[in-house]
Parts: C-alpha cells; structure tokens; sequence
C-alpha cells in the first residue's frame, strides 16, 4: 500500500443485519486504490462489489476497520461531512438513475457545484461537455436524451468537481455494446488525458478489459488481482472463480 | 439552490398539485371562519329605531362577576338572554341633568301585524316617535286605547291608510285596532306600530318600567359627548348603561349582538378545527410526495446535498406552493364566507342586521395559515427524507423505505395517550359551551394517532385482510402482496380516509346523540293530548282552558338564566294540573309547591350546582332580575325539558316574548274543537307529533352542519387528492403487469381489492375514533355510556367514503393503463 494511494482501506468488514440473520458482505478488506490509474472491481453477484464501493466512496460506512480518501480517515466523519467530502472530492457514476429528471443536462452536470455554493468555470464546464459530446445537448432535459448520453452526462457531472477519484458502480450494465464502449473509452480517456483516478464496479470482462488492474472480489474478500487484463483473461479467471464459489 | 426549487416545482407539477389544492381549501375555509371570528369580533349594527336619539340609556345587558386569582381582580362579563329593562324612575333623574334638552322614554312589545315579517314586528308607544324619528305622512296621533299609528312600509304591504282596521297580535291582548296614522318612514328590517301612551305599557305588561330612555342634548348632536358623560355620572350606582354612536345598534339588536357573540366562538372553533385538518392533511400529502421522490433525494445525497440542504430544499418548495395556495384561497375565502352568510342568515343563526365584515385581517391569516400549515407539514416529512440513504440511488434495486423512526412511534404514542386524557376529560364536560370543541378536538387527536402510526397500522391491516384476499386468485393475490410491501404508501391513504370517516362520524352523530336522548326525553315526558304552537299569546290559552273537553292548559315558554355566570336553560309551565301534560320525572320532591318563589332543577343540574331539595339557588333571571328560589323538586329528563323549571308566570315577566313556545293540552277534547277555541289566532295551530319531533331534534343543529360540512368536503378532497396521487404515481408499475401478461381487468380487479381493503381499514379506524368519543360525549352529557348512530345515514358515510376511495383509484389508473405499457417502460429517468 504506497503513500500514492487514493483510497486505502484496512481490515474493512462490513455486517448487514444482526444475530442469525447477519450477512457478512465484506470480510476484512485491506486494499490501496492507486492514484491515476483505472480499477476495475469484479466478482460473482452478492460477492460485495457495491457494497465495497459504497464503504471506499463513504456512501456508507463499515462496520469496522478504516477507510482513507487521500489523508482524510472517513470514520470520523459524520454524514454532513461525509457529504462535504464526496462532493469536493469524490465523483458518482451509478447504473441508472443518475439524472434529476427536472433539470436541464448543463443544470444536472453543474448540481454538486450548486449545491456547494461554488462558482461555475465556464471554460472548464465548456471543456468537459465538450470532452464527452454533449455540447449541443447543453439545454436538454434527461428523458429526451438516450442511455449513453444520459451515462455521460453522468461522468461530465462525475468529473465537473476534479474529483480525487470517480466511482461507478455498472455504470455500463443497463447499455447496449456499442453504447457501452463508448463510455468505456471516455472513461479510459480521463485517466489517460486528465490523470483521473477511476474504480468501476462490473459484470462485463469486455468492460473490465479498459481497466489498468482487475481487483476479483469473492465471497467478501479479495481473492485475487491481475494487472494488463483482457477480456479472455478475465473471463477465464471469473469463471474459475464462480467454479470455486460453489 | 431556488433555481433546483423551482425546475423541481415546474416539473413535479403533478405531485405538487395535491399540496396545493390541500393548501388552498385550508386558506380559503380559515379566511372565510377568520371573516366569521372579525365579524363577531367587530361586526357593527346599526341602530335603526333609535338612530334619532344622540344618547341611550338602557338596563345593563350583563352579568358581572369579579374574580379573584392571585390577587389580581378580573372582571368578567356575560350576555343576558332577554332585554333588561329600567324603572321609570331613571327617566326621572335624568331630565334633571344640566345640557339636556328633553327625555324620551320607550316601551317595545312584540305586536304581529298581517303583513310584516313575524318576530320583527314591534309595538310602541308615540311619545317615543322621536327616536327614530317618525314623522306623519298622513293622520294624527294615536289618543285613544283603540287607535294606532302604522309605518309607511307596513302600510303599503298591507294597504293600509287613515281609518282601516287593523288586527294586532301582542301577548297580552289580541284586538283590532283602527289606523289613525302614517309615517312618512319605516326602518329597514323591522316593522312598527305605534300606540296611544296608555295602551302602549298595557300591552308591554311591565308596569313601571320602560325598555330605553333617549335623551336630546340641548346643543344638538355637537352636544353628544358632554351630555354622555354628565349622564353617565347621573346613572351611576343604577343599573342603567349609556349608549352613543355604533353602540346603540347593539342595544337595539340584542338578538344581533348575541349572535356576534356567538360567532366568535364559532369562528375560532371552525378556524382551529380547519387549521388542525389542514395541517394533518397537507402533511400526508407532502410526505407522499417526497416517498414518491425517493429516489431522486437519494441521488441528490449521494451527489452532493447534505441532509440541511434537502431539508431546506423541501422548505423552499413548501414555502413556495403555499404561498400561491394561500393566496388564491384568500381570494376565494370571501365568497365562501359570503355563501356561509347567507346559510346562517337562511337557517335564522345570523341576523339580517349584523352585517359582515371584511377587512384584510382574515386574507392575511388565510396566506398565513397556508404558509403554517405547509411548514409544519414540510418539517414533518423533511424529518424523514433526511433519513433516506443516499446508497439507494445506486443501481435499479428496488427501493426499501425508510423504517418507522421512532420519533415518529413515540409521537403516536403521545397522541394515543392524548386522546385518552381527552377522552376522559370529555366524559366529565356536561357543559355544551366546553364540550362541543373538546368534542372535536378529542377526535382530532385521536385520528393523529392513526396518522402517526399509519405505516404500523397498516401492516397490521395487510395481515388482517391478506387471508381474506387470497381467496381471489389473480387481483386478490397481487393486491394482498401490493398492501404488505407498499405499507408506507397505503399508510398515507389510510390516514386521510379515517380522517374523513371519524370526523364526518363524531360531527353528524354527536349532533343525534344529543338530539335523540333529549327527543326521547322529551318525547316520553310530553303526556298531554295535543300540543299547540308556535307563539301563543296568553288570551289563545285562556280560550283553551275554557273549550269543553279540556281539563288542563299548559303554557310551556323558554328562555335562559344565569347561575353565577353559568348558562342554564329555563321553562317556564303553568303549575296547575302540570302532571297531567308533562311528567318531568321528579327524584325527590314534589313539583306541587311550583309558585313565583320555587323551583325545580334537574338531576345534572343539581349536581352541578351542589343543591337539594330545600335549598335555594341565587340566579340572574334573563332579563337582569335577580332570583333567589327555593328547590322544591329534583328532576331526570333534563335535556328534554331544560335544566330548570319555574312557574309561567313568573317566567313570562322577564322575557321579551312572553307568548308561550308550546301550549299543552289534556283531556278529551279532539283537535278540531281545540283549532276552533284558537280561531282568532292564525299563527297557532294543532302540531303533530312528528313534526314535534323533528323541530326538537334540528334545533341548531343545522347551523353546525354546515360548518362542519365544509371541514368533511375539505377532508374528502384531501382522500380523493392522496388516492389519486398514490395511484398516478404506479403508471410504471402498472405497465409492468400488463406487459407480463396480466389483463386490464386483473389490473383494475387487484386495484378495487386494494382500495376496498383501505377503506374497510379506514372505516374500523373512524367509526372507532367515533365511538370512542361520542361515548364520552354521552357520559359527560347525557350521563348514559350511549351514543346514538343511526344506521341510514352511517351506511351513507361508509358508502360515501368507499365511493370516493374507488372514483380516486379506478380513474387515475384507467388514465395510466390507457398509455401503451411499452411506452411507459421504455421512458427514461
Ligand atoms: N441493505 C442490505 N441488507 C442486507 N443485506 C445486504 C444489503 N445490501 C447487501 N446485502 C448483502 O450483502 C452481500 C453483498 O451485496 P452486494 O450488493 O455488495 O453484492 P454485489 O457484489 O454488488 O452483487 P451484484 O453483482 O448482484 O450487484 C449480498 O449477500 C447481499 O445480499
Ligand atoms: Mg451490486
């Protein structure tokens, strides 16, 4: 675990419910998510991929062991300064869902400065809405725009704070192939024109191939990494893993 | 932050329609009871017989009482019943005053004329003309006990001039008259007839006495205020009070100004009670609204708000929706407040001379009370929106609600025990003055208790009905498992509907289970043979006692005395033979001994006051003159007869209308030859029983109806309002089920078994928040643990309440179901 590590977690475990009825969903994760790179997160459904990127992006909090966003220890913190925290510092791509559906695509991408009473830079609104495509979209509102472009409206609103690191959870699991690769490649594209820091959730080998490590979540635990992944690689590593689950 | 507020506003319009239309009923019912309370607080009335006389001097219309609490002297003040009248004496005094030019003395006395409207027809002396002032149109002054004077409006209606006979009805005599005059005047809402000085104190039965005294000052009207005071320090000591300007309206009106009274309590009563419901429901529909944002909150928390900014968000658009709701109630509250007029002025509880008042006040209270009431409901649901998890805006998992925080147990639990003290308190009221808003409140309280635990309630009742439903295969099934997940939502269904059922219940049936107990009392006590009616002079009596067949006469008249200052009904019976036409069900003593210094009071009353049988009680008799009788007998059918019973004759020298309400008849005699004995009085007549009934049983009651009746339409827009949200808001889920595969009528079938599973909660729920308070109400004032509910017209709240609950399901969910389900899936975000 290096000093450069923007997210670091140790011994983190994470309990839902109590007594018989108690699911262990993370079982002691103690893991470094490297500045500037793109982490994918894989595993068998129920294995605890969200429920890891909840407690690293402080969506949630575990049920012991630490977490730290850059030398920031979030168990510390209550939930207004968790809220501080994320919308300076973390950005949030989700599944679906991601837009308000009464604001404009300018309105939704600018939302987490709004809320922070912090001015909006034009030129670096202007660049992001640009980066992903959307400049002509700027006034629409998300129910006339189509999946992939609501996707990227999302990771323009992900990216418009300059965020330490963005998470997206299946921020691919609701498109179609080609959408998907599509903002895949945005994605890829921040790490490697902006030095964005990327932890992406996923099912797709295909999508974890456009990922600089593979982390293979198992029941809870890390089971195991692998860095230069491809698809065949990966795919052929999950399913050993589902072999080995059951 | 605004900018977020108002895109949402523009957006949700739909959802933000119910709070709005919730807003402004409740802005528009509190303007109209504000208009009410400002016109009793400061409605005018002007004088029209005495509008001529600068200053008036008249008995004091009060009781007094100084009551001491911490060595603080309060003085207190009630009105009296009748009008208090002064000895001719006081005339006397104040012709003597320095500054006064003359002194006009006046007697009033219902005198009936063919033509004018009855019970606003007054006789007079002329010597009195100057009060207004008459002057003649035409003829001279009455000199002769036969002669009289008419004024001009009464004249033209009953084309009268110079030299016609007119037939006059007064309670002492019945004769006819002949027209020696016409004023060039008349006053607008009543008529007068003017007779000799002599005849005039004959038929006013008050030797001794006058009714007013106007003085003229001898500087004119500029001379008013100086000649006020040097009178007012000329009556010092007496019981006279002196009157200028606006307030002689009130004197002259007597009836007018207890009805102001009267209309403030009922204002405040129906304000309260309007603001209560409001805020109960603007909070149910606030927080289905920000149940049905879940997600998007979510997502705004997880995004970047903190739980103030969503807090302060949810303000903002509350503010924002209330303000508008607000002001187009205000704009909307006068017209209804007008509409009530004309109903109270219609059902008689509002005289035609009390003229409304509208100032800007109740507008203001109306924004206000939007503004109130949107708040308090916003901070309510801001509460729990705080809590929604900002993880469950991520991925499409389905979205569990928030548990029922405990804040929220523990207020209903508060309020259950609320509504058990009230309760309690409610079964020891045996007063109408305090138990009427505690009546209300009680089942406020308790339905708040309902609405606070709705979401536990409503799993129970998903429970209690899933057996029952899953006797029906397809609907049934799907709607028991709808009411077992969607608790939270079908909660904040149930709560309006109880609201709607427990108040429609307590309000429609407190009144029949006053009404019922004292009609049967009465009903049971009455044994006389007939009973004649309405306003029977005591002549019309005396040819009853002298028709053959006719063993005993009883004049029966009502009126109000003070204990302290304690309201307390009073009739007045002819004591001889009294046994034969009323049975009052005398505990203890005897009602032999009834005579101009005795008294008998009923069980409730005697406990009140601490009295037996031999001791005397000191009261203020309707017209000011203190009493101070001996308890000759204990009676049970209090309710039905009044708390008090005096001797007639007694009563009838304090009244303004000595006529008798009712004249009880025994013996053989059949109703024609009693018809035939009351010939010569027209507005007499034979009643039968059933419409005896019905008259006892209506008294003021529809004067309640229809005040209360605009809190229940207020509380049925609300259920119509939370089911037609609820239901709107399941287009997607709707859509799902057709598309896989679930028919039209399934869809509408599981809805209907839904919606009747709610109301038949929500009916439990109200007719046992009825049950419960009435139950209390009946202890408290009728002594017996037994509301009276009859069954038609509770089937019909029931039915009415089931109906609406289907109409707001079943049409929002055709218009769901008429978009084609793919289009509806398909839509994004
Ligand atoms: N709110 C919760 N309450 C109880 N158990 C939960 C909750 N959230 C998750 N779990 C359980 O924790 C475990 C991990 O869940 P998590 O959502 O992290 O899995 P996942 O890897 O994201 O699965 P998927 O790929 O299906 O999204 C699962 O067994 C799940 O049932
Ligand atoms: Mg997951």
């Amino acid at each position: 675990m290096g000093m450069d590590d923007v997210v670091a977690m140790d011994a983190v475990s994470k309990v839902y419910g109590k007594g018989r009825s108690a699911v262990a969903a993370l079982r002691e994760v103690t893991i470094g998510l490297p500045r500037g790179r793109f982490t994918a997160v894989m595993g068998p459904s129920g294995s605890g991929k969200s429920t890891f990127l909840h407690c690293a992006a402080g969506l949630d909090t575990p049920t012991s062991g630490s977490v730290r966003l850059g030398d920031t220890e979030l168990s510390r913190l209550n939930e207004t300064r968790l809220t501080e925290l994320r919308r300076r510092r973390v950005g949030f791509v989700f599944q679906a869902f991601n837009l308000v559906p009464s604001l404009t695509v300018e309105q939704n991408i600018t939302l987490p400065l709004r809320l922070s009473r912090t001015r909006v830079d034009r030129a670096r609104l202007r660049e992001i809405v640009e980066r992903v495509g959307l400049a002509e979209r700027i006034g629409h509102r998300p129910a006339q725009l189509s999946g992939g472009q609501q996707q990227r409206v999302a990771i323009a609103r992900a990216l418009v704070t300059r965020p330490e690191v963005v998470f997206g959870d299946e921020p691919t699991g609701a498109l179609d192939t080609m959408t998907a690769r599509e903002v895949l490649s945005l994605l890829r594209e921040t790490v490697d024109g902006m030095g964005q820091t990327v932890v992406m959730v996923t099912h797709d080998p295909v999508a974890a191939s456009y990922a600089d490590t593979v982390l293979f979540l198992a029941d809870g635990r890390i089971a195991d990494a692998m860095d230069a992944p491809t698809s065949e690689k990966v795919a052929a590593r999950m399913t050993r893993l589902g072999a080995w689950n059951r | 932050m605004i900018g977020l507020v108002l895109s949402t506003l523009r957006h949700r319009k739909a959802g933000f329609a119910g709070a709005f239309l919730a807003l402004f009923c409740a802005a528009a019912l509190v303007c109209a009871c504000g208009i009410l309370l400002d016109t009793g607080l400061r409605g005018t009335i002007a004088p029209e017989r005495y509008a001529g006389a600068p200053v008036l001097v008249t008995g004091d219309q009060y009781v007094h009482q100084d009551k001491i609490k911490k060595h603080k002297v309060k003085h207190k003040a009630k009105a009296l019943a009748e009008r208090a009248w002064l000895p001719v004496a006081t005339a006397d005094r104040l012709r003597g005053v320095p500054g006064v030019r003359s002194v006009v003395t006046e007697v009033t006395f219902p005198a009936e004329v063919p033509g004018a409207t009855p019970g606003s027809s007054w006789g007079h002396g002329w010597e009195s003309a100057a009060l207004t002032p008459f002057t003649f149109a035409a003829g001279r002054a009455p000199s002769a006990a036969g002669e009289v004077v008419v004024d001009a409006a009464t004249a033209r209606t009953a084309h009268l001039r110079v030299g016609s006979r007119l037939p006059v009805s007064s309670p002492i005599a019945t004769g006819a008259y002949r027209v020696v005059g016409v004023t060039r005047e008349a006053l607008p809402h009543q008529a007068a007839v003017f007779f000799s000085t002599g005849e005039a104190r004959r038929l006013a039965g008050r030797p001794g006495a006058v009714s007013a005294i106007g003085v003229f000052p001898a500087a004119g009207e500029s001379g008013t205020s100086t000649v006020a005071k040097s009178v007012t320090a000329a009556v010092r000591g007496t019981t006279a009070t002196v009157h200028t300007g606006g307030d002689r309206g009130r004197t002259e009106f007597w009836d007018a100004e207890k009805a102001r009274i009267k209309l403030i309590s009922m204002g405040g009563a129906l304000g309260g009670t309007a603001l209560l419901v409001a805020i109960l429901v603007v909070a149910g529909t606030f927080a289905l609204s920000i149940q049905q944002r879940q997600r998007e909150i979510a997502l705004l928390r997880a995004v970047a708000a903190t739980p103030r900014q969503i807090r302060r968000m949810i303000g903002r658009e509350a503010l924002i929706v209330s303000v508008g709701a607000g002001a187009l109630g205000a704009a909307v509250g006068p017209l209804l407040g007008l509409w009530l007029r004309d109903r109270f002025r219609a059902l008689g509880a509002l005289p035609p001379t009390l003229n409304l008042v509208i100032s800007p006040f109740p507008l203001f209270a109306a924004v206000l009370a939007a503004v109130v009431a949107a708040w308090a409901a916003a901070r309510l649901s801001a509460r729990r929106s705080a809590r929604i998890r900002p993880v469950e805006a991520l991925g499409e998992a389905a979205l569990s609600g928030p548990r029922t925080g405990a804040a929220r147990i523990l207020a209903g639990l508060a309020c259950l025990a609320g509504g058990v003290v009230l309760t309690l308190v409610l079964s020891s009221l045996n007063t109408e003055a305090a138990s009427s808003p505690v009546t209300m409140l009680t089942a406020i309280v308790w339905t708040v208790a309902v609405a606070l635990l709705a979401p536990i309630v409503a799993r129970t009742a998903a429970a209690l009905w899933g057996t029952l439903l899953r006797l029906s295969p397809v609907g049934g099934h799907l709607a028991a498992a709808n009411l077992r997940t969607r608790s939270r939502i079908v909660g904040s269904v149930i709560a309006p509907l109880t609201l709607m059922v427990g108040l429609t219940g307590t309000i429609l049936f407190a009144q029949t289970t006053m009404g019922h107990a004292a009609t049967a009392q009465a009903d049971a006590g009455t044994v006389a043979d007939h009973v004649l009616g309405p306003k029977v002079p005591a002549a019309a009596a005396a040819a009853l006692r002298h028709t053959d067949g006719v063993t005993t006469v009883t004049e029966v008249l009502h009126s109000t005395v003070r204990v302290g200052l304690a309201n307390y009904g009073v009739q007045g019976v002819t004591p001889a033979g009294l046994s034969r036409t009323m049975n009052l069900d005398v505990r203890s003593g005897s009602l032999n001994g009834l005579d101009a210094g005795t008294i008998a009071v009923s069980g409730t009353a005697a406990d009140r006051l601490g009295v037996h049988v031999g001791d005397t009680i000191r009261m203020t008799l309707g017209d000011g003159t203190p009493f101070a009788p001996r308890v000759i007998a204990v009676y049970g059918r209090g309710l039905g007869f009044g708390d008090l019973t005096v001797a007639h004759d007694l009563l009838a020298a304090h009244v303004d209308d000595p006529r008798a309400d009712t004249v009880l008849v025994a013996g053989p005699a059949g109703a024609d030859a009693l018809r035939s004995a009351v010939r010569h009085y027209p507005a007499v007549t034979v009643l039968d029983q059933a419409t005896l009934s019905k008259d006892r049983a209506a008294a003021g009651a529809e004067v309640n109806y229809v005040a209360m009746g605009l809190i229940i339409a207020f509380t049925a827009i609300a259920v119509v309002n939370t089911l037609a949200m609820a239901t709107a808001d399941r287009a997607r889920e709707l859509a799902l089920l057709r598309l896989v595969g679930t028919t039209r009528r399934q869809v509408m079938r599981m809805l209907r078994w839904e919606t009747l599973a709610v109301v038949a909660t929500a009916v439990v729920l109200g007719t046992a928040v009825t049950l419960i308070t009435l139950t209390a109400l009946a202890t408290g004032m009728i002594g017996s643990a037994a509301p009276y509910v009859p069954p038609v017209p509770y089937l019909a709240v029931i039915g009415g309440a089931a109906a609406l609950a289907v109409l707001a399901t079943v049409l929002p969910a055709r218009l769901a179901l008429a978009t084609r389900p793919a289009d509806l899936i398909g839509s994004r975000a």
